[in-house]
């Protein structure tokens, strides 16, 4: 049985549809990114998931609760960790009176293991934090009840980038042991290097789902070349390279090729710089998903 | 299943603090100017029109009890506590809602009827101690006055002043459930508990109008009867007590279906 299942959520606020019809299921056992823009409906979702929101049709099943029967869903959430997207602590507690005050109310056998992998700073006040300290804070609460189901609402957004593969790696230690992660992000290398799956989500529509390694075929790189001449385009475009735009001795494109061909194929040229990089989410809606969703305009 | 309980209760415990301290010495002063009124309040008695001392519910200033029922209970208790027991339920709710503490805390296991009842339950915290404050200060300014005041009337003014304070809470706990702006909540309700004061005080002037008084909590609590009269009206405070109750729960019934 999968872990969350959601059947025609929809969630309106007066003419706006915050989420349309979404459908999808996250099984068992694996890491499920749920990826869009800012603002594209992830935040509409996971709040409906946990109950916080009412849908206005459709629905959704949680670990077997179906999220309408609030009494079900409340019994649940003693399996389920969540890390908000915006962390909302008792600002005068000290992090550890934080996590005392949880922990009475769902458990904390896990605390000092995660505290050893996020240590935040735990007797000071929560309202002296940085960014990343209350992140780290609120993975740490989100954990350490030891929950089935893990729903994350952009996890890494300010931690460093050490503690980013920290969490990545915990993720995937997690996943391993049998949990359910449901991860979303606006950031497609984050959800590329953990997720096993991908739902992709733009303005309240769910416009695809697939495995990770078929959104890594078509999401390409990104690519800019400072050759020491400028050089026809004719020659040197090759047919995976798309979006090519020349300026000068720079060329910029988006790579759908494998990275090895790319660099087999530029050496051929006097090359003074390159930059490969993740594409923009924009981009692989862009290319791939219609310019325009069937909603807009 | 205490935790919010605790955590609110400690949140509380600052402004209550401060509360208790103003109230205190706010009755202190007006012990310290009681010897005067008490030579005067005969000329007091004859000099404003009638109206005014309804409108404050004055009677027998010159006795320790109609001065304590009369002046300092409708202003410190059914005044300024109760604004502030109005003005502190109306952030309860609203004020979690907005800074997003209310998605961490109902992420837990724990049903939305309970954080409401677990909020209001705090209330405790600012009723002791107004409670021990204002006992500790009205015996001390008795005794140092020389006017003995009856142990069992200052028990009994106090008792039925807790279901008025409770029904300026339920009256915020509801603003705090049902208004979205935290600034709006508070406002109304502060405004609300202030203008029920003054409404119940001018319908007395009016006989035709004396019914609207009735719509006002503070009706049901006259400190004046209770110290000067020793009439305790135990159904008053039980109207009190079931509108409390119902404030509270129409509050829970609100936000348990509400968005949050």
């Amino acid at each position: 049985m999968p872990t969350i299942e959601i059947a025609d959520l929809t969630k309106r606020y007066g003419d706006v549809v915050a989420n349309d019809a979404v459908t999808f299921d996250v099984e068992s056992g694996e890491i499920f990114g749920y990826l869009g823009p800012n603002g594209a409906g992830k935040t509409t979702t996971i709040r409906l998931l946990l109950g916080l929101i009412t849908p206005t049709s459709g629905t959704a099943e949680v670990l077997g609760a179906d999220i309408r029967d609030r009494r079900a869903l409340t019994e649940a959430k003693a399996s389920i960790g969540y890390l908000p997207d915006t962390l909302g602590f008792e600002e005068r507690l000290t992090g550890r009176q934080a996590l005392d005050y949880f922990a009475r109310m769902r458990g904390d056998e896990r605390r000092d293991e995660l505290l050893e992998l996020f240590p935040p700073p735990l007797e000071k006040p929560i309202e002296t934090y940085s960014a990343g300290n209350r992140r780290m804070l609120g993975i740490v609460q989100a954990f350490m009840h030891d929950p089935d189901l893990a729903i994350l609402d952009e996890p890494t957004s300010g931690l460093d980038p050490l503690k980013q593969d920290r969490m990545h790696a915990f993720l995937e230690e997690e996943r391993d042991a049998g949990k359910t992660i449901f991860f979303s992000s606006h950031v497609l290398s984050e959800v590329q290097r953990v997720c096993d799956r991908v739902g992709i989500i733009r303005e309240g529509k769910l416009v695809a789902l697939e495995e990770i390694d078929d959104l890594l075929q078509r999401s390409g790189k990104q690519v800019r070349v400072q050759l020491a001449e400028s050089v026809e385009e004719d020659g040197f475009v090759t047919p995976e390279m798309i979006d090519v735009e020349t300026v000068d001795a720079t060329v910029r494109f988006t790579y759908t090729g494998e990275s090895a061909d790319l660099l087999e194929h530029l050496v051929q040229y006097e090359v003074e710089d390159v930059d490969i990089g993740d594409p923009q989410l924009d981009d692989i809606f862009k290319h791939y998903y219609g310019d325009e969703p069937a909603e807009a305009g | 299943m205490t935790a919010i309980l605790r955590v609110e209760s400690r949140k509380l415990v600052r402004g209550t603090a401060i509360l208790t301290g103003l109230l205190v010495m706010l009755s202190a002063f007006f012990f310290v100017v009681f010897p005067s009124i008490q030579e005067e309040a005969e000329l007091f008695e004859e000099v404003y029109p009638e109206y005014l001392l309804d409108l404050l519910g004055i009677e027998e200033l010159h006795t320790i009890e109609g001065f304590v029922g009369g002046y300092i209970f409708p202003f410190i208790w059914i005044l300024l506590a109760g604004i502030y027991f109005a003005y502190v339920s109306a952030g309860m709710i609203s004020q979690d809602v907005r800074a997003r503490r209310m998605d961490l805390l109902l992420a837990n296991p724990i049903s939305r009827e309970s954080v409401v009842l677990q909020k209001v339950a705090a209330l405790w915290v600012p009723l002791v101690s107004l409670t021990t404050g204002m006992v500790a200060v009205l015996l001390a300014g008795a005794t140092v006055l020389g006017e003995p005041i009856d142990p069992v009337s200052l028990a009994i003014v106090h008792l039925l002043g807790i279901p008025y304070l409770l029904v300026c809470a339920g009256i915020g706990i509801l603003l705090s459930a049902v208004v979205d702006r935290v600034e709006t909540a508070q406002a109304t309700a502060l405004v609300l508990v202030f203008a029920f004061w003054l409404v119940d005080g001018l319908s007395h002037m009016n006989p035709d109008f004396e019914w609207v008084g009735e719509l006002t909590p503070s009706r049901y609590y006259d400190p004046s009867a209770i110290l000067v009269h020793e009439e305790y009206a135990l159904l008053d405070a039980g109207i009190l007590l079931v509108a409390f109750l119902v404030l509270v729960s129409t509050a829970v019934l609100v936000f348990v279906r509400g968005d949050i």
